[in-house]
């Protein structure tokens, strides 16, 4: 199989692959969902500060230029959440597989690459009790709402080596995906009242484009700039749309720097114009920032970072703050064509009348065969 | 990763939900509502079951309101019998006495002094006969009578068969009456004894005999007696005796059933008329027509549905003549001959208490919910009492020609949830 066929299976192969399925945040129930980390295991073990300087990592394009051979990278975790609304905490668990991307060289300086990323998480599960009048008596009601699926971003990535010290990406982004949802409210008198289920299926389509670009200063310092625009988020069900809502401009920057062969720093930032998108009442423009290290071999790397911001959506007019610690350690083996990295994440949440805590379990693989 | 991939089918997503901060934007929402124009193009129909096909034979007696009563006509007897195996000489059979014995399936365990008269009747009686025409017979020709009361309240005759096998219980009185309390359901075997005055077996009629029952008390006589359809009608064992091979006379017994069981009352069931009717002798029964709306097809669940309907008035009687209106889907819209659908699942009722002018609510969630999703459904149904032509009574209710008193279907439904929005 030549380089280029091989590339082409594999890019089919992500066409049918089933988009992402987890609950990330409760926050993001009144909003368009909550948007996908772009981060490999490795940047997001660095808190995602890495995640503008690395190739698997969907965030840019950029780095992409960094791959000499074809390669294949999918991540995946389980995260453990618990929220506090005050009066009520439940615990959740989601299991998820939201990112998968290949990248080989077409040319000595031009990268391709694809794959799919969690662009909005849509996986909820919500049940209220209530009681409400009917032909004038109080009956108790249970209802249930759940969605599961998610939007998927589907890239196809070009990383140009301009220049020893430039390089620059860009990104084509198909937004598609779909949820099953699914109302149903319970009679506790279900003798007189029959349950009411109504389910449906929601498709998303949507476009986007990005560009970045990572400057080598030095052999020791690295800069990325990176923007990306998405436009408007069309859902349709059964072929009628039923909303239709603009996307976020996204913009950010990071620095690595390298102070010895087994040291990496990287601090990176990030501007997410949800709010100014008018993607509902309830959306903000959020700021993220992380600090992240890498030390010791790249054969066995240990990762620490830091991360901290706002989320996109949550009730109230300033949006939820997020804290972050993360940890990882990488693998190489096969004589450095398959890398295994492992991460663990602890987040907390905080928005008018709720907190999340979540600690995260990741798992990467990356190959070169 | 494989593994990992697999297990990204399993997750735990449910969650309480904190409305409306952090719930999703859409609401389930329920609508009560009355819809009266949507029964349409009603209408009663009659005859489809007589008085003779009932599975009950009423007998009741309320002065001034109804007055019931039960007859029927036994079976042939054979007059001659053979004494002798392979031999064709018969010989006259002289009969000296037989039991009658009727099936009590229903009475008012309130009534007092409750009276159980039995009547001879011309043995020409069929289902054309008319309470007039019997008007006589139950005047003049009474055969037997017992205090059913008097004789519940006596001690229980306890016989061992009928005890250890079938836990019945017997009473007795002087007049040789005797009342079997069955235990599987409380019905009253009431057998008369009755002597060649009584039970006149003529040759010429070949032993046929017909009865006539009456009720009177002092309140709520009212009784149902098993008919021929239910398979408890009335049964007369003939005793009699022939003269065996030495000419000494032989003892020997035969049971005729009932050939012929109904029961004639007055004053009779009103014709129909622009209402709704359901039940009465020969029953009847009424078509409802519905167009269910569209909401209910595309952009709502049928949560619970309610048949309105407004009686004309009160039916009269003593209320253990209660009955049940029963409301039946059909297979096809053929008017007044539409086939029923048979053992629908969505066949509900109501019970329909004499004496009471109540609005009568009958459920029809489960049928309505089934027409909401099935377009090619025959959107009616029919009324008809339960059982049929075994009683009196006859319920009459406003049709949509009374603008004001029309039937009406009470709803309550699900808007249907809006999906797709924040």
């Amino acid at each position: 199989m030549t380089r280029a066929s091989g590339l082409f299976v594999i890019l089919a192969a992500l066409a049918i692959a089933a988009p992402a399925r987890a609950q990330d945040s409760q926050f993001g129930l009144r909003g368009l969902g909550t948007p996908g980390r772009w981060e490999s295991v490795r940047a997001r073990s660095t808190g995602g500060a890495f995640a503008p300087f690395d190739a698997f990592s969907p965030l840019i394009e950029a780095p992409l230029g960094d791959v000499r051979r074809v390669s294949a990278s999918a991540n995946g975790g389980e995260s453990w959440r618990t929220l506090d609304f005050g009066t009520e905490s439940a615990s959740l668990r989601a299991t998820r597989f939201p990112a998968f991307m290949v990248a080989g060289p077409i040319s000595q300086r031009l990268v391709l690459a694809g794959g799919f990323s969690t662009y909005l998480d849509k996986s909820f599960g919500i049940t209220t009790r209530d009681t409400i009048d009917i032909r004038g008596t109080p009956e108790p009601v249970t209802d249930a709402v759940t969605s599961d699926g998610a939007v998927a971003d589907l890239r196809i990535a070009l990383a140009a080596r301009v220049h020893n010290r430039l390089q620059l990406g860009f990104g084509l982004h198909g937004l598609t995906g779909s949820t099953r949802v699914k109302a149903l409210r319970h009679f506790d008198d279900s003798t007189t009242y029959r349950t009411s289920t109504a389910t449906d299926e929601i498709a998303y389509h949507g476009l986007g484009g990005s560009a970045s670009a990572l400057l080598s200063l030095s052999a020791d310092l690295r800069l990325a700039a990176w923007a990306r625009s998405d436009k408007r988020l069309r859902a349709d069900i059964r072929g009628r749309t039923v909303a239709d809502d603009d996307l976020p401009i996204s913009y950010g920057g990071g620095v690595q720097w390298r102070p010895g062969t087994q040291a990496a720093v990287a601090a990176a930032v990030a501007w997410r114009r949800w709010g100014a998108a008018g993607s509902g009442s309830n959306a903000h423009d959020t700021f993220n920032w992380s600090v992240g290290t890498e030390l010791g071999s790249a054969a066995s790397p240990v990762r620490f970072g830091v991360r901290g911001g706002q989320l996109a959506f949550g009730p109230g007019p300033k949006a939820p703050t997020e804290f972050g610690i993360s940890g990882g350690l990488g693998k190489q083996f096969s004589g450095g064509r398959g890398r295994l990295d492992f991460g663990l994440e602890r987040l907390q949440r905080k928005g008018p009348g709720l907190n999340e805590r979540v600690w995260t379990f990741l798992v990467g693989l990356t190959v070169r065969p | 990763m494989l593994l990992l991939g697999l297990a990204a089918c399993y997750e735990q997503p449910t969650a309480p939900g904190v409305c409306p901060d952090f719930c999703p934007g859409g609401q389930i929402t329920v609508v009560d509502s009355v819809f009266t124009d949507v029964i349409q193009r009603d209408s009663a129909f009659s005859g489809y079951v007589e008085g003779f096909q009932g599975e009950a034979l009423q007998v009741t007696d309320l002065p001034g309101v109804i007055d019931s009563r039960a007859i029927f006509r036994m079976n042939a007897m054979y007059t001659r019998v053979t004494n002798r195996v392979n031999d064709t000489t018969t010989y006259p059979i002289t009969v000296d006495s037989a039991h009658l014995r009727i099936n009590i399936v229903r009475r008012d365990t309130n009534a007092t002094n409750l009276w159980v008269k039995l009547y001879r009747l011309p043995i020409d009686i069929d289902s054309t006969t008319t309470f007039a025409q019997l008007a006589p017979a139950f005047t003049d020709s009474i055969v037997d009578s017992v205090n059913l009361s008097d004789l519940l309240r006596r001690p229980k005759q306890f016989d061992t068969a009928t005890i250890r096998i079938w836990g019945d219980t017997i009473q007795t009185d002087s007049a040789g009456h005797i009342l079997e309390v069955g235990n599987v359901d409380s019905t009253l075997l009431l057998l008369f004894s009755l002597d060649t005055a009584k039970a006149r077996f003529v040759v010429a009629d070949s032993g046929k005999v017909a009865y006539g029952v009456r009720v009177s008390g002092d309140s709520l006589a009212t009784i149902a007696l098993g008919s021929v359809e239910s398979d408890r009608g009335a049964d007369i064992q003939w005793y009699f005796t022939f003269p065996d091979t030495a000419a000494v006379a032989k003892d020997s017994t035969a049971h005729r059933p009932a050939f012929f069981d109904s029961f004639v009352f007055n004053p009779p069931t009103p014709p129909l008329d622009s209402n709704l009717a359901v039940g009465g002798v020969p029953a009847a029964r009424s078509l409802l027509r519905f167009a269910i709306p569209e909401i209910l097809r595309d952009s709502a669940d049928v949560v619970r549905a309610t048949l309105v309907l407004i009686p004309v008035g009160p039916v009269p009687g003593i209320a253990a003549d209660s009955f049940r209106v029963v409301a039946r889907p059909i297979v096809t819209d053929l008017g007044a001959k539409s086939p029923l659908a048979i053992n629908s699942p969505y066949t509900t009722s109501k019970i329909m208490h004499l004496n009471d002018a109540d609005t009568v609510r009958i459920e029809l969630t489960d049928l309505v919910r089934a027409w909401a999703q099935d377009t090619s459904a025959a959107t009616a149904l029919v009324l008809g009492q339960a059982p049929e032509a075994a009683t009196y009574t006859q319920a009459r209710f406003y049709s949509s020609r009374a603008p004001a008193f029309r039937p009406a279907l009470h709803i309550t439904f699900v808007r249907r949830y809006v999906f797709g929005t924040p």
